[in-house]
């Protein structure tokens, strides 16, 4: 009953988001191609809610993904550092004066995309060196990884003039904020594939949760599987952090509240989870943009301030 | 029918087993001191670990087969039972011994469910199939971990020290459960409790610091004199009070 009242609202918010913001809409004008209305609609707040929707499935879905595979609730992309790996590709391509050029963002973005890129690549080659199974080692390295790209940022800033800090600043925090459909169709498209991996492959997910022998045992070629998987997940979160820049605490957050609500093993989690982040995304979109009047606050600022406070009151209540 | 040649196994530059070479063609019991690489010949028999040498599944190398089909042919039962999924339950937990007959992508067939509770049935434990593994006693799990690789129907059951974290009631009821299953499969038993591979009457394997010693009639193993030997202790011939037959 909570779950379907929970899902109701919130999926009421997803139909109400385009209308809420600065400049009020109402329903009645955005079928007029003439107005004003009809352009904010259709150009900037339909495609910001739906980018928020499938962000947030990319982000919960990879999170569920890479705590499930390495079991461990502090595995998720942001932790590994794919999604600084994102940011430090465009803080670098921004450095390098690439705004200014003819697709600028577009190339922006590839940067992001391939920082994310090597950095998983990066962490599968030195997971390789990792005694059998230390994943919190790999969680080190990831953490490791963070804190070095971090610092190249900050040599960055350090070299840089206002104007390109500023841009990378407003970069690393996040936004949801576009402008037509072509971002909406690459999140949307490799949120899809994600969806579509993970449900496939949601019964060797269960298997892994108990661990990597027992899923080989049982016969899932997991020397394939799990490569695959991880590859998928972080690549799509590798396009969405290279559009929005990265969302922290979503991936993290979201499939763990799913679980508490459901109490169902991860098999029966994939749908929910998709369904929850691309709505929890939505929500905190909404609020985002009507906490301070006419202000938009960045994203990645809302889900931290919600979501870390949320988070801790989680882990106590539990234990109780 | 199992047959082990040449095989080496080394694990961080630090050989562990070098040279085993032997046969089962009913029940083995794998015996031998803490550390001496127990279960890393376990691990090697279901090729989880690298290894030089070879490994004879009913005449066919396991390096040949596929994953399915060599969870067709062996299964292992670990020590012990853990899972990082809190919302596991029992029953979910078993039909995972069924995925080598799922068809890929799909739900369970109701095949594989009514393999599950025919397992369950049988060890008793059909009335906890709702349970949550967490909320699952030491003996529960274990028969838990039997029932995973029961439903699976492979030839061989690899049990890694079954009764090493129960209580005396308890493993007894494990092993003989263990023996009632020796007429369907092929087992290979790791232990250190001497009375209970006594009671499986089947080939014996020793591994020592240097090396093994195979016994092909389990009453050559149990003497004094030889126990003595291997253990490096003195032993002293009577009845423990546990019954086992």
């Amino acid at each position: 009953m909570i779950k379907i009242l929970l899902i109701l609202s919130l999926g009421a918010l997803l139909l109400i988001s385009p209308f809420i913001g600065t400049l009020s809409i109402s329903p009645s004008e955005i079928f007029d191609s003439t107005t004003l209305s009809y352009k904010i609609f259709f150009e900037i707040r339909l495609p910001r809610t739906l980018l928020a929707f499938f962000a947030g499935i990319t982000l919960a879905l990879s999170g569920l993904l890479f705590q499930n595979i390495f079991r461990n609730i502090l595995m998720t992309p942001y932790t590994l550092g794919i999604s600084s790996g994102a940011v430090l590709g465009a803080g670098i391509a921004i450095k390098l004066g690439i705004v200014s050029m003819s697709f600028g963002l577009a190339i922006v973005s590839g940067f992001g995309f391939i920082g994310a890129l090597l950095t998983v690549i990066l962490l599968l080659w030195l997971s390789r060196y990792l005694a059998r199974q230390a994943h919190t080692s790999l969680l080190l390295l990831g953490i490791a990884l963070s804190f070095f790209y971090t610092s190249v940022l900050m040599l960055l800033f350090y070299v840089s003039d206002a104007h390109e800090t500023q841009m990378i600043i407003r970069f690393t925090m996040g936004s949801l904020s576009t402008i037509g459909y072509l971002s909406v169709v690459i999140v949307s498209v490799s949120a899809l594939l994600l969806f579509a991996l993970s449900y496939a492959k949601r019964y060797e997910l269960q298997l892994l949760s108990v661990n990597e022998e027992s899923a080989q045992l049982k016969g899932v070629d997991t020397k394939k599987l799990i490569p695959l998987l991880l590859l998928t997940s972080s690549l799509s979160v590798g396009a969405l952090v290279s559009i929005t820049g990265p969302i922290g605490f979503v991936g993290l957050v979201v499939p763990h509240i799913v679980r508490i609500i459901y109490k169902q093993s991860v098999h029966k989690l994939i749908i929910p989870t998709a369904i929850f982040g691309g709505l929890f995304m939505v929500f905190m979109d909404v609020l985002a943009r009507s906490i301070v009047e006419g202000v938009d606050i960045p994203i990645s600022i809302v889900t931290a301030f919600i979501g870390g406070p949320f988070f801790i009151y989680l882990i106590l209540s539990k234990r109780n | 029918m199992l047959s082990v040649k040449d095989l080496s196994v080394t694990y961080e530059s630090k050989s562990v087993l070098e040279n085993f070479s032997f046969e089962s063609k009913g029940h083995l019991s794998i015996l031998g001191a803490n550390g001496s690489g127990k279960s890393t010949l376990a691990k090697a028999l279901c090729a989880l670990i690298g290894f030089k040498g070879e490994i004879g599944l009913n005449g066919k190398n396991i390096l040949d087969l596929d994953l399915l089909e060599r969870a067709k042919m062996i299964a292992y039962i670990p020590a012990s039972l853990e899972n990082f999924d809190p919302y596991v339950s029992l029953k979910e937990f078993v039909l995972m011994g069924r995925y080598l007959y799922k068809k890929p992508y799909l739900n369970y067939a109701q095949e594989d469910y009514k393999k599950v509770d025919e397992v369950l049935n049988r060890l008793g434990i059909f009335e906890l199939s709702d349970h949550l593994l967490s909320a699952l006693s030491s003996g529960q799990k274990q028969l838990c971990l039997i029932a995973s690789a029961l439903v699976q129907e492979s030839e061989i059951i690899i049990f890694d020290e079954p009764t090493a974290n129960l209580d005396p009631t308890h493993s007894v009821e494990i092993s003989k459960i263990i023996r009632s299953l020796q007429n369907e499969h092929q087992t290979v038993l790791i232990t250190h409790d001497l009375n209970f591979a006594k009671s499986i009457q089947g080939e014996v394997l020793f591994i020592k610091a240097d090396g093994y010693r195979y016994y092909n009639n389990p009453d050559d193993f149990f003497t004094i004199e030889n126990l003595e030997a291997c253990y490096k202790t003195s032993f002293e011939l009577r009845s423990l009070g546990m019954r086992y037959d």
